[in-house]
C-alpha cells in the first residue's frame, strides 16, 4: 500500500516535469500507466512444453519453415502457438522436415502435401486462397469458365455443411457448382479412367519389354509424392510412369478436346479444379503444365488456371449464401463427365491400383475380369503398406503394392533401389488415407483420425459397388469417344503430347540424409 | 557465471519460431509492415528479434540461402548502459542486459551509444519507451534459456556459460573447414553474450564487423558528444531530470529495489 502510495507520488512528479517539457519526449514511462518496477519483457505466455529450466531436449518443439512464395500453403503468424504439430506430421508422418542435411541450400524443403494444415490446432496454416480469382473468372463474361471435381471431394464437402463425415455429395457438389455460375462442371474420375487407359498400356509395354523404363513402375497421380521422389530418390524416377494427373490431364483435354468440340477459343477458357489436395495448386504451375498452349501455339495458357482445395470450395459457397443440403441432385455435364466406380476409387488409397487391375486383365485377355477383381480386399483398408498377386492369363501372376503417407514410402523405395523389390505395378500416395484425406479437405478431426477416414474411404467403394453403374475404366463411353474422335489410341502420340510429362530432378536441392 | 548463446547459422531453416517466441513471450504485438522473418525483416519496437533472410554464394561460388537472427547482442560491456545516467539499462551478473521502464528518462543516449543500433524507440506511442530484446532475463534468472533458444527445431542455439560455449565454438572452427575462422561476438565491442558461428563471412550477412575489439564504455564520451542536440535542446529538461532520477534512484535502493550499482 505504502508502495503505491509512492507510485502515485512519483506519477504526479512526473506528469509535472512532462508538461514543464511541453512534449512527450522527456522521461514519459511505463509508469505512468501504472505500472511497475520490473524489467521489460516476459509478461507473456509460452506453450508448458518450454517452460523448463536450461534448453532441455524435447519431443515437441518449434514449426516448419514456409517459403513465403509457397504455391500451396501460407502461414498466419499471429496465430501461431509453437505447438509443434507441424513438425510433428511433416517429420514423422511425411518425412520431408529433418530428412535433410543443413545447411539448407536454396529451397525449402516442402511437397505441398499441406497434411500440417490439418493438424495445426489453430488454423494458422491454411492453403493459399484462390477464391477471389475464381470469383473474378466467373463475374467476367467474357470467360467460359469450366470447373472439374475430384474423386475425393464429394466424400468431404458434407463435412463442411454439417453432414456426418464421408457424406456422398456427388450431386449436391455439382449443384452448388453450377449455381455459383460455371459454364461446364466436369469429373476429374473421367480422366481417372482416361489415366488407367494410359498407365495400363504403359505397364505392359514395361512388362512385355515394348518401352525400356524399369520396373516397378510407380504410379503419378499424387504430386506431392510426385515430388518427394524428385527430392529423395531422384534416381529412381524411370520408375514413375510418365502420365500426367488425372487433374492436368483434363486440364490439357479441356483447352484442346472440349475447345475443338465446342468451337471455343482456347484462351477464353478459365480452367478450374475442386481437389482434396493442396499439393494441385503446385502441380498446377509447373512449368511443362501447359501442353494445350503448346498444342495451340500459345505456350503462356496454363492446363489449369486455378486449383480450390474443398475447404475452399466451402467457403466459396458460403460467401456466396449456397447451402449444399437445400441443394437437389444434379449431373456433370457430357463430354467429359462420365465415370465409372474405378475412376472414382482413385480417391481412395489402394484405388488406382485396384482401378488398373480390373482394366489389365480387360486390355490383356479382351475378357471382362472375374467378380473378386471388382473387391480386391488385400489392397484395401488403411494398413500403410499393402499388396497383392493376381493372376492374369496370359502374363502370369502381376505383383502389385500400395503404399499411403511417405514415411511408408522409404522402406519400399530403399527397396527398390537395391532391387529387391518384387512387384511390377506400386502405387505411391502421399496422404494417409490417400486423396480422401489429402491437405485441401475439411478439417473434421484434429489432427485426422482414421475414423473419419474410414467413413469417407468407404463411402467410395459404396458408390463404386452400389450407385455407379459402370466399374470399370474400359466402359466409359465417352473416354471411348475420346480416343475415336481425337486421340486415336493410348499412348498415341497426340496422347503422349497432351497426357504425358517428365520429371525434374530435385536431388540438388538438398543433401538427402542417410535415413536407412 | 554469464550466460551465453551460442547461434549456429549454418543449421538455421527460416522457420521463424524463435520470433513468434519472442512475441509470445514478452507479449508484443504484431507488426504487418515489418515482418520478422524473411527478406524485409527490421528490428523495432515490436519486432525485438527477427531473422532475416540473405542470398549468398558460398565457398564454390553456388548460390546459397542462409538465414540470420537478429536481437541485442548482451555485451559484456555494453555501451548502451554507460551512456544511459538514468540506470534504465544494466548488466546483470548472468549475462542479459537489460532494461527498466520505470528508470528510463527518455532521452535515448543508449540509441546512439549502441554500436549495433538495437535500442529502438517507440515513436508512435504518447509516453514512448526504448525497448530491446532482454535474453528473457526473468527466464535465464530461473535458469530457463531464452524464448527464442527454447522453441528451435533445428538445434542452431546452444545456451549456457558463456566461456564455456566459446570453447566449444573454437573447438567446432578448428575441427569442421566448413566454418569460417571467426566467432563474431567473442571479440567484438570487448566481447558479446550471444556468440555466432558461420561458413559464410560474417559480413555478407548484414553483420557489423568494422566494430571495435575494445569494450565501448571507453568511447561513451564520445559517442555523446556526437550528439549535441539533444544535449543542448534537452540540456535543461535533462538536468532536472537528472536530478530527479539521482532522487529517485536513492528511493529505489532504500527499498532496495533494482539498482545494483
Ligand atoms: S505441406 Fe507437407 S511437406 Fe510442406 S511443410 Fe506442410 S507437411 Fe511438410
Ligand atoms: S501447427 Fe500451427 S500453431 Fe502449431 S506450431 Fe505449427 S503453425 Fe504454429
Ligand atoms: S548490443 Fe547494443 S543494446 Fe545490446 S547490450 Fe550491446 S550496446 Fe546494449
Ligand atoms: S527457430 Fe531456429 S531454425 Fe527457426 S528461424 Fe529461429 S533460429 Fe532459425
Amino acid at each position: 500500500m505504502q508502495n503505491q502510495a509512492d507510485k502515485q507520488k512519483q506519477m504526479t512528479r512526473r506528469g509535472f516535469l512532462k508538461m514543464m517539457g511541453g512534449i512527450g519526449l522527456a522521461g514519459i514511462t511505463a509508469s505512468i500507466a501504472g505500472c511497475s518496477t520490473d524489467p521489460a519483457g516476459g509478461k507473456g505466455w509460452m506453450p508448458q512444453q518450454y517452460q523448463v529450466a536450461s534448453s532441455w531436449p524435447i519431443q515437441v518443439k518449434g514449426r516448419v519453415p514456409i517459403d513465403p512464395n509457397n504455391p500451396s500453403i501460407v502461414r498466419d503468424d499471429q496465430k501461431c502457438i509453437l505447438c509443434g504439430q507441424c513438425v510433428e506430421v511433416c517429420e514423422k508422418v511425411q518425412t520431408v522436415f529433418g530428412y535433410y542435411e543443413l545447411p539448407i541450400k536454396d529451397d525449402i524443403t516442402c511437397v505441398n502435401c499441406g497434411q500440417c494444415t490439418l493438424w495445426c490446432p489453430t488454423a494458422a496454416i491454411t492453403e493459399r486462397d484462390d477464391t477471389a480469382r475464381v470469383l473474378a473468372a466467373l463475374k467476367d463474361k467474357n470467360m467460359h469458365v469450366v470447373v472439374q471435381t475430384a474423386p475425393a471431394t464429394r466424400v468431404g464437402l458434407g463435412e463442411e455443411f454439417g453432414m456426418a463425415p464421408g457424406t456422398f455429395v456427388e450431386g449436391k457438389q455439382v449443384a452448388a457448382l453450377k449455381k455459383l455460375g460455371f459454364d461446364a462442371v466436369f469429373d476429374t474420375n473421367f480422366s481417372a479412367d482416361l489415366t488407367i487407359f494410359e498407365e495400363g498400356t504403359e505397364l505392359i509395354r514395361r512388362i512385355t519389354g515394348d518401352l525400356k523404363e524399369p520396373l516397378p513402375q510407380f504410379t503419378s497421380c499424387s504430386p506431392g509424392w510426385v515430388k518427394f521422389c524428385e527430392y529423395y530418390y531422384p534416381d529412381l524416377l524411370p520408375h514413375m510412369s510418365s502420365c500426367k494427373s488425372p487433374q492436368q490431364m483434363l486440364g490439357a483435354l479441356i483447352k484442346t478436346y472440349y475447345a475443338k468440340e465446342k468451337g471455343i477459343d482456347p484462351e477464353k477458357i478459365f480452367s478450374v479444379s475442386i481437389m482434396p489436395c493442396t499439393a494441385k495448386k503446385f502441380e498446377c504451375q509447373r512449368p511443362e503444365m501447359n501442353s494445350a498452349g503448346k498444342h495451340v501455339g500459345k505456350p503462356a495458357l496454363r492446363d489449369v488456371d486455378a486449383v480450390l482445395t474443398t475447404r475452399e470450395l466451402a467457403r466459396l459457397l458460403k460467401s456466396q449464401g449456397i447451402d449444399i443440403n437445400n441443394l437437389p441432385d444434379a449431373k456433370y455435364d457430357s463430354l467429359m463427365g462420365e465415370s465409372s466406380g474405378a475412376g472414382l476409387i482413385f480417391g481412395a488409397t489402394g484405388g488406382v491400383m485396384e482401378a488398373a487391375i480390373r482394366s489389365a486383365y480387360f486390355l490383356i485377355t479382351k475378357q471382362d475380369p472375374p467378380a473378386a477383381f471388382l473387391n480386391l480386399t488385400p489392397i484395401r483398408g488403411l494398413k500403410g503398406c499393402k499388396e497383392a498377386a493376381v493372376d492374369i492369363p496370359g502374363v502370369g501372376t502381376l505383383k502389385v503394392a500400395v503404399v499411403h503417407g511417405l514415411s511408408n514410402a522409404r522402406p519400399v523405395l530403399e527397396a527398390v533401389r537395391k532391387k529387391e523389390a518384387p512387384w511390377h505395378f506400386i502405387e505411391f500416395m502421399c496422404c494417409p488415407g490417400g486423396c480422401i484425406s489429402g491437405g485441401g479437405q475439411p478439417r473434421t478431426s484434429l489432427p485426422p483420425s482414421d475414423t473419419v477416414r474410414q467413413a469417407r474411404i468407404n463411402s467410395l467403394y459404396n458408390a463404386d459397388a452400389n450407385i455407379y453403374k459402370e466399374r470399370k475404366s474400359y466402359e466409359n463411353k465417352e473416354v471411348l469417344a475420346l480416343y475415336e474422335k481425337f486421340l486415336e489410341n493410348p499412348n498415341s502420340h497426340l496422347a503422349h503430347e497432351l497426357l504425358h510429362t517428365e520429371y525434374v530432378d530435385r536431388g540438388k536441392k538438398l543433401t538427402a540424409k542417410k535415413t536407412v | 557465471m554469464a550466460k551465453g548463446v551460442l547461434v549456429d547459422l549454418t543449421k538455421c531453416v527460416g522457420c521463424g519460431s524463435c520470433t513468434v517466441a519472442c512475441k509470445l513471450w514478452n507479449d508484443l504485438k504484431w507488426d504487418p509492415q515489418n515482418p520478422t522473418v524473411g527478406d524485409k525483416v527490421k528490428l523495432n519496437d515490436k519486432n525485438w528479434t527477427v531473422v532475416g533472410r540473405h542470398e549468398v554464394k558460398d565457398k564454390d561460388g553456388t548460390p546459397v540461402w542462409r538465414f540470420v537472427k537478429q536481437q541485442c547482442f548482451h555485451c559484456k560491456e555494453p555501451a548502451c548502459a554507460s551512456a544511459c545516467f538514468a540506470k534504465a539499462f544494466q548488466k546483470t551478473k548472468e549475462g542479459p542486459v537489460i532494461y527498466y521502464p520505470h528508470l528510463c528518462v527518455g532521452c535515448r543516449y543508449c540509441m546512439v551509444a549502441c554500436p549495433f543500433n538495437i535500442p529502438k524507440y517507440q515513436w508512435e506511442k504518447t509516453f514512448p519507451l526504448v525497448t530491446k530484446c532482454q535474453m528473457c532475463s526473468t527466464r535465464v534468472a530461473k535458469g530457463e534459456a531464452p524464448a527464442c533458444v527454447s522453441v528451435c527445431p533445428a538445434g542452431v542455439f546452444k545456451y549456457g556459460d558463456r566461456e564455456a560455449l566459446l570453447k566449444e565454438a573454437k573447438s567446432i572452427v578448428a575441427k569442421d573447414p566448413k566454418y569460417v575462422n571467426h566467432i563474431f561476438g567473442e571479440q567484438e565491442v570487448g566481447g558479446t553474450s550471444w556468440l555466432y558461428l558461420s561458413d559464410i563471412p560474417f559480413e555478407q550477412l548484414g553483420f557489423k564487423t568494422n566494430v571495435t575489439h575494445r569494450p565501448l564504455p571507453s568511447f561513451t564520451e564520445k559517442y555523446m558528444q556526437a550528439t549535441p542536440y539533444v544535449a543542448i535542446t534537452w540540456g535543461a529538461i535533462l538536468t532536472g531530470l537528472y536530478h530527479y532520477t539521482k532522487r529517485r534512484n536513492q528511493i529505489a535502493k532504500e527499498n532496495n529495489k533494482n539498482i545494483k550499482a
